[in-house]
């Protein structure tokens, strides 16, 4: 658990009478019974508490194992509210992406001072550095890889008008590249020192953005670590707080990118399995050409992404009032992630 | 061959303290903090004997670049430790002007920017350096 997270349980807490009086009402049940109410490790930004409960009379009379979500106290402005992740991991759960079902929203952050919501809990392994190196989580990898391609399709036929989402995502932004390498910009300005590789890399996604420009819901975040693997098979697709309209070239990058693949550099899909059976997953599905150039391009803006937020990680610990061994080796990534970007500029030149 | 320990010696002998003295004797929960602490020693130790070399070499290879492309380096308004710094800063505002499109250019910026981004990848992750 990093520091910030350990800070953010101490002067935290969710009652569970408070939740057994909600979810009462919510399921109408004659009485709900909290039986485990507990802080799981790991999520600076959210808190996920696992909820077990027995309920008595109504539509859901029985137990159940569930996971709460919850704003930790320090929250970041970049990321969706609980209001806007619900909605979107009920059009995700609708268009049969694998998920952990969604079932109840609490927007009323006068129930337990901050707003939740409740969805099942998916039994499983997401940590990346043990799925890429223990082959007996994942016994077919192809199989897995094929599976998460798929899913991702199954994401990206998600497109707009929804108007579920149109509520409370922020509309699809024109030019989702260039706007994205402008955001980046800005962001770069704001700091001490300058980065002449991101630069380039950023100036070289410039030159090369794609003439085409597809909108669908993206994840912003699809990537080995992010999603639960239970028996080998893809048990749910977790974290959905960076998800928007946007180019949905962008998740594949990321999906594949050299610096989300753990243990194993070498295999390109997540460190898991083999880019071949993942992209034919997702073609099949969503009948969408990913090109090489394609992959080289958002594999790029993906190293700029992740150095990007690493530096402002850095900036936590410099800056922020955060100190910790974490962020600060955090950002000194930065400068392998240039290492990658440059290196994918080079091939894609030759 | 000093007689005492410089600062590079020092930090490598505490790493070893910690990797066979304290590693051990630490509870599965606090082991990631001292594999971090080692980590982040072992940075040290790199930057202690290579950074210098390396943040030259930038400078170095930086004012060459901007002299062929007749861009001037910008005002060095803090002598030493400031002229890289400003050196940096000059690149990047012409990598964005388009100054490095052209193909003979950006060869000369790509080689550059990947001999930095090695340089500091072997004091970061030497791991992370491939061998090509």
């Amino acid at each position: 658990m990093s520091p910030v997270a350990a800070a953010a349980s101490e002067d935290r807490s969710v009652e569970a009478a408070t939740v057994a009086r909600w979810l009462a009402h919510e399921t109408r049940a004659r009485e709900v019974l909290v039986t485990r109410l507990e802080r799981l490790p790991g999520g600076a930004i959210q808190e996920n508490w696992a909820l077990d409960v027995t309920i008595d009379a109504g539509p859901w009379s029985g137990s159940h194992e569930w996971l709460l979500r919850t704003n930790a106290r320090s929250s970041v402005a970049a990321s969706l509210t609980r209001t806007q992740e619900f909605a979107v991991l009920r059009a995700a759960h609708a268009h049969g992406v694998v998920v952990p079902q969604p079932l109840f929203l609490c927007s009323d952050a006068n129930v337990t001072g901050s707003e939740f919501f409740i969805m099942k809990r998916v039994a499983g392994v997401a940590a990346g550095h043990r799925l890429t190196r223990e082959a007996e989580l994942v016994p077919d990898a192809d199989a897995l890889a094929q599976e998460l391609g798929a899913n991702l399709a199954r994401l990206h036929a998600i497109v707009p008008p929804q108007p579920a989402l149109d509520r409370v995502l922020a509309p699809p932004k024109p030019d989702y590249a260039l706007s994205t390498v402008r955001e980046y910009r800005a962001f770069l300005d704001t700091l001490a020192d300058t980065y002449p590789a991101l630069e380039w890399a950023l100036r070289w996604c410039e030159i090369h953005a794609p003439t085409d420009a597809p909108v669908a819901l993206i994840h912003r975040d699809y990537r080995t670590g992010n999603y639960m693997v239970d028996a080998g098979r893809l048990a749910g697709v977790l974290d959905w707080e960076f998800a928007g309209w946007g180019d949905p070239r962008e998740d594949i990058g990321w999906f594949t990118a050299r610096c989300w693949r753990f243990a194993r550099a070498d295999l390109e899909a997540g460190g898991i399995g083999r880019l071949e059976p993942f992209l034919r997953g997702y073609e099949r599905a969503s009948g969408r050409r990913m090109t090489a150039g394609d992959l080289d391009y958002w594999q790029v803006m993906a190293h700029v992404r992740w150095a990007v937020i690493a530096l402002q990680q850095a900036r936590r610990h410099m800056c922020g009032g955060q100190r910790s061994l974490e962020l600060a080796l955090t950002g000194r990534i930065v400068h392998e992630l240039e290492y990658e970007a440059l290196a994918i500029i080079e091939k894609a030149a030759r | 061959m000093s007689d005492i320990s410089d600062a590079a010696d020092l930090l490598a002998t505490a790493r070893e303290a910690l990797a066979h003295e304290l590693l051990p004797l630490l509870p599965k929960e606090r082991r990631y903090v001292g594999l971090m602490i080692g980590n982040v020693i072992g940075i040290a130790i790199r930057e202690l004997q290579a950074g210098a070399a390396a943040m030259a070499g930038e400078a170095e290879r930086t004012a060459a670049l901007l002299a062929v492309g007749g861009i001037p380096p910008g005002r060095d308004t803090e002598p030493g430790a400031g002229a890289p710094r400003e050196l940096r800063r000059a690149l990047c505002a012409a990598i964005r002007a388009g100054r490095f499109d052209e193909p003979a250019a950006s060869a000369a910026l790509m080689g550059h920017l990947t001999r930095t981004a090695a340089d500091w990848v072997a004091i970061s992750n030497p791991k992370a350096l491939r061998s090509s």
